[in-house]
């Protein structure tokens, strides 16, 4: 009686490793996909140009406001000011969001761009990036 | 009978290592392709391509009425050259490193006037960047090495002289930045 008992405790511990372990794989896994979605890299390029092709369309006069919350996040994390992730300079545009990364796309309008990091009345960065489009 | 369980008791153990051998070439696969998937550039040529079009467009006819600087009384004025053009659009050839060579240009467009009574020959034209691209449009999208190619984009439009004579007029926009946008 006393072996049998101690037979089907082994088969269960046995089981739970292997669930365990198959979702430690399973979680390694999504962490792995998700970082990689939500990545420096992917996202400097992504907001590179994003912002190029808005510049690009875009006529002297005109605000354009843009979302960039995950990529705030990204910088902040990394020890980067969220006022110095995206540069401006001639016809090109730097978004950096890690202290070895930065991504550089080039726009074909030739127009001045003055970009800055929008804040609230506390001083804190909303995650939003206005640019404004001058004529040169 | 002892000998039957330690039978069960292998098969078992084989079956997970066979299992997670499974699962490791599975978890290779997927990681190979994520890594494939987010290292290869995002192409934004064929929008960056449209919205050149689109400026050209733009800065050659207001309201379906051709500017008249292209024009010297009836005739066009041949001294409208695509430099002066690319000066009076407001475009910027320059681009970043990482190009090779920074002086090659990666952009290119001709721009054609024909009249309703002849189609098959344009009337006027002017183009400007770089030429080099323009051979890349005559290549068709399902050869092999396409996307490694510059992307063309052209756009038919109808506007009026000051006359009121009318004209279609054909914008092709060429940008390579294939370095930027099509994995090496």
């Amino acid at each position: 009686m006393n072996g049998k008992i101690k037979k089907k405790g082994t088969i269960l511990v046995e089981n739970i490793v292997f669930i365990i372990l198959n979702l430690l794989f399973l979680v390694v896994l999504v962490l792995f996909l998700i970082k990689q979605g939500s990545g420096a890299v992917v996202l400097e390029q992504t907001y590179s140009k994003q912002i190029a092709m808005l510049v690009d369309s875009a006529k002297p006069g005109m605000i354009i406001k843009m979302d960039m919350e995950k990529g705030k996040e990204l910088a902040e994390g990394n020890g980067i000011k969220f006022n110095e992730a995206v540069r401006i300079s001639d016809n090109t545009v730097r978004v950096k969001l890690s202290a070895k990364g930065g991504y550089t796309y080039s726009f074909f309008n030739d127009v001045n761009v003055a970009a800055s990091a929008l804040q609230d009345e506390k001083g804190e960065y909303t995650g939003m990036y206005m640019f404004t489009i001058s004529g040169k | 009978m002892k000998l039957k369980t330690m039978n069960k008791k292998g098969a078992d153990k084989i079956l997970t290592i066979y299992w997670f051998v499974i699962l490791t070439l599975i978890a290779g696969g997927i990681f190979a392709m994520v890594y494939v998937f987010y290292s290869t550039p995002y192409d934004v040529r064929g929008i960056e391509g449209e919205i050149f079009a689109e400026r050209i467009a733009d800065c050659i006819s207001r309201q379906g009425i051709i500017d008249q600087s292209f024009f010297l009384g009836k005739d066009f004025d041949k001294s409208m050259t695509g430099e002066k053009f690319t000066k009076k659009c407001n475009l910027n050839f320059n681009v970043e490193e990482g190009y090779g060579d920074i002086s090659q240009i990666q952009y290119f467009y001709r721009v054609e006037f024909y009249t309703l009574k002849d189609l098959t020959k344009a009337n006027y034209s002017i183009y400007d960047g770089n030429i080099n691209w323009e051979s890349d449009c005559a290549i068709k999208k399902d050869s092999k090495d396409y996307t490694r190619l510059a992307q063309c984009t052209e756009e038919r439009l109808y506007a009026l002289n000051q006359g009121g004579e009318q004209y279609l007029i054909r914008i092709l926009s060429v940008v390579g930045k294939s370095a930027k946008n099509v994995k090496s």
